[in-house]
C-alpha cells in the first residue's frame, strides 16, 4: 500500500521520480476523458494532474474570476508554484466551464511566471453527447490528439502499440473490478480509504508497475479474513471532483461508519469498465471514454446515472450516500439534487454537502454533518 | 416560496401587466401623464419607453404578444418549447411551436417588477438547483418549477460545449418536471468545415426531435417564409449596426436591448420587423441632422458592453447611460453576425449567410445562423484564439469608436468568469480601459444598483473618460 498512498497523496512521487531518470516525456491531464492508454502506447507517462498540496490561492485567484470552484484554482497555483514542473505536457479538457478555463489561465499566468506552460499544451475538445456525430467527432479529436503527439515527441502510436496498452490497462481494470466485489461483501475486509488511494494511484503510476503492485495486493486482500465492516454503517461517496485521500479517511476514522463504493471522476467508476480489445483501437477508446456518461457534463442522461448508482447501491449494500459537491460545481451540486429526492424516495438516506476543495478546511463543519448522518442511519 | 406568491400565476401577472402595459401609450399625453401616479413601480420602465418613441411603444407591444402567445398556445393546439436566448426561435416558429425563453422571461420580470424575480430565484435553489448557478435562467425557471406557468411540453438548448450553467439549467428542469430534453452541442472552434457540418448534423438531430415532440413536421414552405422575413431583418438590422458607427451616433442605448430582445422573441416573425422598422425610421431621421439617440442632446462617451447589460428593476442602467450622455455601441447580444455585415472580413469564419434555394440549404442556413447567436458563437473555445470573445470585444470597440469596454454579468457565468481577469488585461493591453462590474444583471441582491453606479463613474473618472 506505500507506493499507492505515495503516488496518491504526493505530487513529487517515487513513481514520477523513477520515470524521469529514465529521461522519458510525462504529460499531465485534467479530466477522465483523456485516454492513457494513448500516452502509454509511446512510452509516455500520463499522470492525472492533481489540486493536492496547495498552500495558497494567490496565483489561482489571480486568474480565474471569484465564481470559479477551488480544483481548477489549485491545479493553477501548482503551476504557478512550479509543482508541475516534471510536466512535458498537459492536455486540458473541457470536462466544465471552471476547467476548461485553466487552459487560458495557465497560459496566461505563464506570461508572468516563466517557464511554467509545458512544451506541448494541448485543448482536447471532448464533445457533450455521445451519439452519432458526437462520437463521430470525438473519435476525430482523438485521431487529431494522436497527430500532435507523434509529431511533438517524434513517436509513432500504431495500432499494434495501442491494443497492447488497452489490454495493459484493461489487467488494471479488471483487478479493479475484482477489489470492488470484495466491498460487496457481509464482511469487507478493505477500506474505502486504502480503495481510493490505490485507484489514485492508477492515475500516477506506470502502467505494468501498477498492475503488479495491485495484483500483489489483490492476492493479499483475498487472504484477509478480519472484517472492517462489522457493526458500521456502508457509506457511498459520490459528487465534485476529488483525490482527497483525506475525505475518505475522515469518513471511516470514527469507526462508525466503512465507505464500500464511491462515484467520483478519480474512482473505480470509470477505472473499472474494460475498453474492447477488438477492431480499431481508436474507436474502442472512444466508445468507452465517451459512452459511459458517467459525468453531468454529458447532459440529459440523468436517468442512465441514477441507474448505475442504484446498481452500485445495490450491489454493495449501502445504508447511505454523501454527496459532496465543491462550491460553485453547478454540475454535480445539481445532479446531487436530483440524486437526494429520488434516491429518498427510494428509501436510500442521502447527506448533501457543500465544500471547498483542498486541505480541508472544512473539516470540521463536515464532522459534524457526517456525524449527524450515521445518527440517523443508526436510529 | 411564501403562499402570498403562490396565490398569482406568474404567466398570467406578467402577460396582465405587458398587455396592459401595451395600450398604456394609445391615451391622450394628459392621460399618459396622469396615470403615472397610479403606477409608481412600473412608471420608470413605461415613462422610459414611452418616451423613446414609436420603438419603445413597439417594444412594449412585442412583449406583451410574446406573453400571450404563451398563456394562449395550449389553446391553439400549439406546444410549448423552454428554449434559451441563444438558440434562435426560428425554426419553432417554422413548426409552430411557441418558444418560451427562459432568459427574456427572467429579464422581463426583473426590469417590471419592483421586487424581481427574488422569489422565484430562491423557489428555484429551494428545489435543488444551486444557488451558484446563472440568475438568467434561475428566475424563471423558480416560476417554471414552482408550477406557476403554463405547462412546458419540452426543452431545447444549445449552449453545452459554451456555458455550463445555461445547459445544467435546462438539463434539471427537464429532470425535475420530466420533459423530454435536447441539448445542441457545439465543439470549441467555429468556421471550419469539421464544426460546420457539425452544426449541421447537430440542428437535423435536434429538428427530429422537435418534430418527434409536436407532431408537427418541419414544412420547408414555412421555413422559407421564415427565412426570407429573417432576411429582411438582417437588412434593417446592418443598417441599425452602420448608424451605430456614426458619431455621435443617433442610436439610444436602449435600442440595443430592443433589438436583441426582440431578435431572441421574435426572430422571422413579422413583429420583429415593424419593430426594427420603426428604430431605423427614428435613427435615421436623428442621423441626418446629425443628432445623437441620447435624450439629453450629448454624447460624451462610448461603451461597448462585452457581455450583457445590466436588466434589474426600472431600466436604471439605460436610464444611467442617458443621464451621463453615455452612448452603448453594443454588448455581445447585439450583432448578428449577418455575412454582408461590416465586420465579417475583420471575423473571418464567424457569419453565416441565408441561402434558401432549397431544403438542405435552407437547413444549411438556420443551422450556422444558430451557431452564430450570442455567446455560443464567441464564448465556445478558448478566449484568445480566432474569431473569438477577445478578437470579437476588440473588433468591434475598434470598429464602433467605443472609449472603453465594460463587463456585466452574473456570478453564475463560470463560462466568462473563469478567464475574465486576463481577457480585460488583454484588452488593457490595447490601450481600450475596460472595467469589470460585480454585479448580477438580474439580482440587485448581489449589488445594489447604487453601488454598481458608483463603481462605473469611479471608473470613468478615474481613467479620465468622463
Amino acid at each position: 500500500m506505500d507506493e499507492f498512498y505515495d503516488a496518491a497523496t504526493r505530487l513529487n512521487c517515487q513513481a514520477i521520480r523513477d520515470w524521469q531518470a529514465t529521461e522519458r516525456p510525462i504529460v499531465g491531464y485534467t479530466c477522465s476523458y483523456t485516454p492513457g492508454e494513448i500516452f502509454h502506447s509511446v512510452d509516455i507517462l500520463p499522470v492525472r494532474l492533481k489540486g493536492i498540496e496547495t498552500e495558497g490561492m494567490e496565483i489561482g485567484d489571480t486568474y480565474y474570476g471569484p465564481f470559479i470552484c477551488s480544483f481548477p484554482k489549485c491545479l493553477l497555483q501548482l503551476a504557478g508554484k512550479e509543482k508541475f514542473m516534471f510536466l512535458d505536457g498537459a492536455i486540458i479538457t473541457p470536462g466544465c466551464d471552471g476547467m476548461r478555463r485553466l487552459d487560458e489561465c495557465w497560459r496566461k499566468a505563464a506570461e508572468d511566471y516563466k517557464g511554467i506552460l509545458p512544451d506541448f499544451f494541448y485543448y482536447f475538445d471532448v464533445p457533450h453527447k455521445s451519439e452519432n456525430h458526437g462520437m463521430a467527432w470525438y473519435i476525430e479529436e482523438l485521431r487529431i490528439l494522436i497527430k500532435k503527439i507523434e509529431n511533438h515527441f517524434n513517436v509513432k502510436v500504431t495500432d499494434d502499440n495501442l491494443a497492447d496498452a488497452i489490454k495493459v490497462y484493461n489487467q488494471g481494470r479488471r483487478m479493479l473490478q475484482e477489489i470492488e466485489s470484495l466491498r460487496y461483501r457481509d464482511d469487507v475486509v478493505v477500506s474505502g480509504t486504502d480503495i481510493f488511494a490505490a485507484t489514485v494511484a492508477g492515475t500516477v503510476m506506470q502502467r505494468e508497475a501498477y498492475n503488479q503492485a495491485l495484483r500483489r495486493w489483490l492476492e493479499e486482500l483475498k487472504n484477509r479474513t478480519t472484517s472492517l465492516s462489522a457493526g458500521k454503517k456502508r457509506l457511498m461517496l459520490i459528487g465534485s471532483i476529488s483525490d482527497e485521500i483525506e475525505l475518505f479517511r475522515m469518513l471511516e476514522e470514527n469507526n462508525d461508519a466503512i465507505v464500500v463504493g464511491e462515484n467520483l471522476c478519480f474512482g473505480i467508476r470509470h477505472e473499472g469498465n474494460e475498453i474492447d480489445e477488438h477492431g480499431d483501437p481508436v474507436e474502442a477508446l472512444g466508445r468507452h471514454y465517451l459512452q459511459s456518461s458517467v459525468c453531468p457534463r454529458m447532459y440529459g442522461k440523468y436517468k442512465e446515472r441514477l441507474a448505475l448508482l442504484k446498481q452500485k447501491l445495490d450491489a454493495a449494500r449501502v445504508d447511505g450516500v454523501v454527496m459532496q459537491n465543491i462550491r460553485f460545481c453547478d454540475l454535480h451540486g445539481a445532479e446531487n439534487s436530483l440524486f437526494e429526492r429520488d434516491l429518498e424516495a427510494m428509501g436510500m438516506p442521502c447527506l448533501k454537502l457543500e465544500r471547498e476543495y483542498g486541505p480541508m478546511i472544512d473539516v470540521g463543519r463536515m464532522k459534524l454533518r457526517i456525524n449527524a448522518f450515521l445518527e440517523r442511519l443508526r436510529v | 416560496m411564501r403562499p402570498e406568491i403562490r396565490e398569482y400565476h406568474y404567466d398570467w401577472l406578467m402577460g396582465g401587466t405587458l398587455k396592459t402595459a401595451a395600450n398604456f401609450p394609445r391615451g391622450t399625453k394628459k392621460e399618459t401623464e396622469k396615470t403615472y401616479p397610479y403606477i409608481p413601480y412600473f412608471k420608470n420602465v413605461i415613462k422610459t419607453l414611452v418616451d423613446t418613441g414609436d420603438p419603445g411603444v413597439q417594444t412594449l407591444q412585442l412583449l406583451a404578444a410574446y406573453y400571450e402567445n404563451i398563456l394562449t398556445a395550449h389553446d391553439k393546439g400549439k406546444k410549448c418549447c423552454a428554449t434559451t436566448f441563444c438558440n434562435s426561435p426560428v425554426i419553432l416558429y417554422a413548426m409552430d411551436i411557441v418558444p418560451v425563453t427562459l432568459e427574456m422571461l427572467t429579464a422581463i420580470g426583473s426590469l417590471v417588477w419592483k421586487r424581481g424575480m427574488f422569489d422565484y430565484m430562491d423557489y428555484c435553489v429551494e428545489t435543488g438547483m444551486p444557488e451558484t448557478s446563472c440568475s438568467s435562467q434561475r428566475g424563471s425557471q423558480g416560476a417554471l418549477l414552482s408550477g406557476l406557468c403554463e405547462k412546458i411540453d419540452f426543452a431545447i438548448c444549445d449552449t453545452p460545449g459554451v456555458c455550463d450553467t445555461n445547459a445544467n439549467a435546462f438539463a434539471f428542469l427537464s429532470e425535475y418536471l420530466n420533459l423530454p430534453f435536447f441539448q445542441l452541442n457545439y465543439p470549441s472552434s467555429i468556421g471550419d468545415d469539421r464544426s460546420q457540418k457539425y452544426h449541421v448534423d447537430d440542428y437535423k438531430s435536434m429538428i427530429a426531435f422537435a418534430e418527434a415532440q409536436s407532431g408537427n413536421r418541419l414544412d420547408y414552405d414555412r421555413l422559407a417564409e421564415v427565412l426570407a422575413e429573417v432576411d429582411k431583418q438582417d437588412a434593417l438590422i446592418a443598417d441599425l449596426e452602420d448608424m451605430l458607427m456614426l458619431k455621435p451616433t443617433p442610436i439610444n442605448p436602449i435600442y440595443n436591448m430592443m433589438l436583441y430582445g426582440g431578435r431572441f422573441c421574435f426572430s422571422g416573425h413579422s413583429r420583429y420587423t415593424k419593430l426594427l422598422e420603426s428604430m431605423v425610421k427614428t435613427a435615421r431621421e436623428k442621423a441626418l441632422s446629425g443628432e445623437t439617440g441620447l435624450k439629453n442632446g450629448k454624447e460624451n462617451l462610448r461603451v461597448f458592453m462585452s457581455y450583457i447589460d445590466h436588466y434589474t428593476v426600472d431600466l436604471n442602467f439605460f436610464n444611467y447611460l442617458e443621464e451621463r450622455g453615455i452612448a452603448s455601441v453594443g454588448s455581445i447580444l447585439s450583432r448578428n453576425f449577418r455575412d454582408n455585415s461590416p465586420y465579417a472580413d475583420a471575423l473571418a469564419g464567424s457569419t453565416y449567410g441565408i441561402d434558401a434555394s432549397s431544403p438542405e440549404a435552407m437547413l444549411d442556413s438556420v443551422a450556422q445562423m444558430n451557431a452564430r447567436l450570442p455567446m455560443v458563437r464567441s464564448i465556445r473555445g478558448p478566449y484568445d484564439q480566432k474569431g473569438m470573445w477577445l478578437e470579437e470585444s476588440l473588433t468591434f470597440a475598434k470598429m464602433y469608436q467605443a472609449d472603453c469596454v465594460i463587463y456585466n454579468g452574473t456570478p453564475g457565468c463560470r463560462n466568462t468568469w473563469g478567464m475574465l481577469k486576463p481577457f480585460a488585461r488583454d484588452i488593457e493591453k490595447h490601450g481600450i480601459p475596460c472595467h469589470i462590474m460585480n454585479d448580477d444583471a438580474f439580482d440587485d441582491r448581489v449589488e445594489s444598483w447604487e453601488v454598481s453606479r458608483e463603481r462605473l463613474d469611479e471608473f470613468f473618472t478615474i481613467r479620465g473618460l468622463l
